[in-house]
C-alpha cells in the first residue's frame, strides 16, 4: 500500500466506490481494490459530493413529479 | 501475547484515591464506564417511573392521578431523561469499556476529559429534574421543546436549557475522545476495515454528534435569549418564525435518532456472530450501509413537520430521502440474518435480546417507512400511531442493544457469569410486556387518539387498559435485570477469559474480569 499507488485512484473509481457505499453493499475484491487505492482524504470529498449529487438528483426528481 | 503486566494486578490500587475520590478523580476508561452505565441505570428507572405515572393516568379515561399539568410535565421530562439520560449515556459507558479493549488501546486518548465528560452529567440531570420543584414547573411543552410555548413557561424551562447544554457538552467533549482514540489509538496490524463493528458504528455516531451537537446548543441558545433578552428568533410578531425552531431543532432531532441507534447496531453485530458462530456476513457491507444511514440521516430531518406546512416539493424530497434510508436499513437486517443462516446457534440471553432486536427494530422501521409517506402522516401525526412506532425503535432498538451488550460483556466486567436462567427470564417479560405496552398503541393511533393528552375518549378505553398493564409488567421486569446485574458483581460462576466459544474480538484475550490497566503493551493484530 504506497503513496504512489494510491495516487492512481481515479474520479470514477472514487464515484464507483462512494456510490456502492450508498446502497451499502460492497463486492469484496471491490473493496481490496479500494482499500488499495483510495485514501480516506478521497472518500470524505467524494462522499460529500456524492451527497450533494443524491441531494440534487432527489430535487429534480420532485421537480418532475410536481410538474 | 503480554497484554497484562503483572505489576497492573499487584498495584492495581497504586497513585489513585480510594473510596469516593476513586470515582471523582478516576481517568480509567473502565472506571468512568460504569459510572456511565450506572448513571444511565438510575436515569432509566426514573425515566421509567414518570412513564409509569403516565400509563397510571391513561389506564382508564378520565383524571385520577395526576393533573393535566403535571402530565404534560411528565411527557416532557420522561422523552428529555430517557433520551440524554439514560440511552446516550448508556452507549458512552460501553464505548468506555469497551472501544479501548476492543482497539487493543491503554485508555482512552484524553483520559482527563473523559472524567470531566462524566461528571458534567450528574449536574446536569439534577438540574433538569429540580425543575419540578420550581414556580411553574418542569418543562411540559413536549420533548421537543417548541417554541411559542417553550417561551412562555416559568424557570424550569431554563434549568432545562442549561441542562441540555451541559450534555450537549459533555456529548461533544466524549465524541472527540472517542474519535481521537480509534483513529489514533488502535494496536498495529488494525487498519480501520479490521476493526470491530462496535467500533465502527461509534467512530461514524460520535461524528453525527459533533456535528449536530451544537446545532441544537444554538436552537437552545436563541430560546433562552428569546425567553430572557427580548430577541424574536422564533417570536412571529417580533418579525421571527417558530417554524424555523422547527428546523434546527430536527436538523439535530434526526441525526439524534441515529446517534441512539448506531451503537446498538454495533452491539448486535458483535454479538450476531458470537453466538451463530460465524464471522459477520458483508462486513464491508456493514460498515458501508452505517456511513450512508449517517449521511442519509442528515437530509430527512424535515419527515417530522410535515404537517408544519412546506411547499409540496418539500414535502415529496424529504418523503423520498426519507424512504431511501431504508435500503441500507435493509441491508444490515440481511446482513444480520445471513450472519445466523447456517450458524451453529446457541440463545443465550445476549442473543435473545439481539434476535428480538432485529424483529422489532425492523418492525419498528416499517412503521417508520409508513410515517414517512406524506398523506398518511399527515393523518397519524401527534397520534399514538408515532409513539408506538418510535417505541419500537428507541425501546426495542436502543434498549435491547443495551441489555444484549449488557448481558455479553457482563462477565468481561465482573469475572463472574450472569445467572442465565434469570437473564432468559428477564428477557422473555421484557419481550412481551413491551409488545403489550405498544403493539396496541399501532392501534389506538389509527383510531385517532392524539399524544400529550392526560385524558381520552371512551372508544380507546380498552386498548389503553391494555398498554398500562404491560406498561407496568415492563417497568417491574427491569427490576429483575438489576437483581441479576448485581447477584452477577457479588459473585457467581468464574467466568473464563474467552467468554464466549465464539468471542473474536481483543477484548476475549484478556482475563476477566479485565485488569485495571490493559494493553499497556498493544497486542499485535494479524
Amino acid at each position: 500500500m504506497t503513496t504512489a499507488k494510491k495516487n492512481k485512484a481515479t474520479f470514477l473509481q472514487i464515484a464507483k466506490a462512494v456510490s456502492w457505499a450508498f446502497f451499502g453493499v460492497r463486492k469484496q475484491s471491490d473493496l481490496d481494490m479500494d482499500a488499495s487505492n483510495l485514501t480516506p482524504k478521497q472518500v470524505i470529498i467524494g462522499g460529500l459530493i456524492g451527497a450533494a449529487f443524491f441531494v440534487l438528483t432527489l430535487i429534480l426528481l420532485v421537480k418532475l413529479v410536481t410538474n | 501475547m503480554a497484554a497484562v503486566h503483572d505489576h497492573d494486578v499487584a498495584h492495581a490500587h497504586d497513585h489513585h484515591p480510594s473510596g469516593m475520590m476513586r470515582w471523582m478523580m478516576t481517568t480509567n476508561h473502565k472506571d468512568i464506564g460504569t459510572m456511565y452505565l450506572w448513571f444511565s441505570f438510575i436515569m432509566f428507572l426514573t425515566g421509567g417511573v414518570m412513564a409509569l405515572t403516565i400509563r397510571a393516568e391513561l389506564f382508564q379515561p378520565g383524571l385520577q392521578i395526576v393533573n393535566p399539568e403535571f402530565f404534560n410535565q411528565l411527557t416532557t421530562m420522561h422523552g428529555l431523561i430517557m433520551i440524554f439520560g439514560a440511552i446516550m449515556p448508556a452507549f458512552v459507558g460501553f464505548a468506555n469499556w469497551q472501544i479501548p479493549m476492543m482497539i487493543g488501546a491503554p485508555d482512552m486518548a484524553f483520559a482527563r476529559m473523559n472524567n470531566w465528560s462524566f461528571w458534567l452529567l450528574p449536574p446536569a440531570a439534577l438540574l433538569l429534574l429540580s425543575s419540578f420543584f420550581v414556580p411553574g414547573g418542569a418543562p411540559a411543552g413536549g420533548w421537543t421543546i417548541y417554541p411559542p410555548l417553550s417561551v412562555q413557561m416559568g424557570m424550569g424551562m431554563d434549568m432545562a436549557i442549561f441542562a441540555i447544554h451541559i450534555m450537549g457538552a459533555s456529548s461533544i467533549m466524549g465524541s472527540i475522545n472517542i474519535i481521537t482514540t480509534i483513529l489514533n489509538m488502535r494496536a498495529p496490524g488494525m487498519t480501520l476495515m479490521k476493526m470491530p463493528m462496535f467500533v465502527w458504528t461509534w467512530l461514524i455516531t460520535a461524528y453525527l454528534l459533533v456535528l449536530v451537537m451544537p446545532v441544537l446548543a444554538g436552537a437552545v441558545t436563541m430560546l433562552l435569549t428569546d425567553r430572557n433578552f427580548g430577541t424574536n428568533f422564533f417570536n412571529a410578531a417580533g418579525g421571527g418564525d417558530p417554524v424555523m425552531f422547527q428546523h434546527i431543532f430536527w436538523f439535530f432531532g434526526h441525526p439524534e435518532v441515529y446517534i441512539m441507534i448506531l451503537p446498538a447496531f454495533g452491539i448486535v453485530s458483535e454479538v450476531i456472530p458470537t453466538f451463530a458462530r460465524k464471522p459477520l456476513f458483508g462486513y464491508s457491507s456493514m460498515v458501508y450501509a452505517t456511513a450512508s444511514i449517517a449521511i442519509l440521516s442528515c437530509i430527512v430531518w424535515a419527515h417530522h413537520m410535515f404537517t408544519a406546512g412546506m411547499p409540496v416539493t418539500g414535502q415529496l424530497f424529504f418523503m423520498y430521502a426519507t424512504m431511501l434510508i431504508a435500503v441500507p436499513t435493509g441491508v444490515k437486517v440481511f446482513n444480520w440474518t445471513a450472519t445466523m443462516w447456517r450458524g451453529s446457534m446457541t440463545f443465550e440471553t445476549p442473543m435473545l435480546f439481539a434476535i428480538g432486536f432485529i424483529f422489532l427494530f425492523t418492525l419498528g422501521g416499517f412503521s417508520g417507512v409508513i410515517c414517512a409517506v406524506v398523506p398518511i402522516d399527515i393523518q397519524v401525526q401527534d397520534t399514538y400511531y408515532v409513539i408506538a412506532h418510535f417505541h419500537y425503535v428507541l425501546v426495542s432498538g436502543a434498549l435491547f442493544g443495551i441489555f444484549s451488550g449488557a448481558y455479553y460483556w457482563l462477565p468481561k466486567w465482573t469475572g463472574h457469569m450472569y445467572d442465565e436462567t434469570l437473564g432468559k427470564v428477564h428477557f422473555w417479560l421484557t419481550m412481551i410486556f413491551f409488545n403489550l405496552t405498544f403493539f396496541v398503541q399501532h392501534f389506538l393511533g389509527l383510531a385517532g387518539m392524539p399524544r400529550r393528552i392526560p385524558d381520552y375518549a371512551l372508544q380507546f378505553a380498552d386498548f389503553n387498559m391494555i398498554s398500562s398493564i404491560g406498561a407496568f409488567g415492563f417497568g417491574l421486569s427491569q427490576l429483575l435485570f438489576l437483581y441479576v446485574v448485581l447477584k452477577c458483581i457479588r459473585g457467581g460462576a468464574k467466568a473464563p477469559a474467552k467468554t464466549w466459544e465464539g468471542g473474536k474480538t481483543l477484548e476475549w484475550t484478556l482475563p476477566s474480569p479485565a485488569p485495571y490497566h490493559t494493553f499497556e503493551t498493544p497486542p499485535v493484530v494479524r
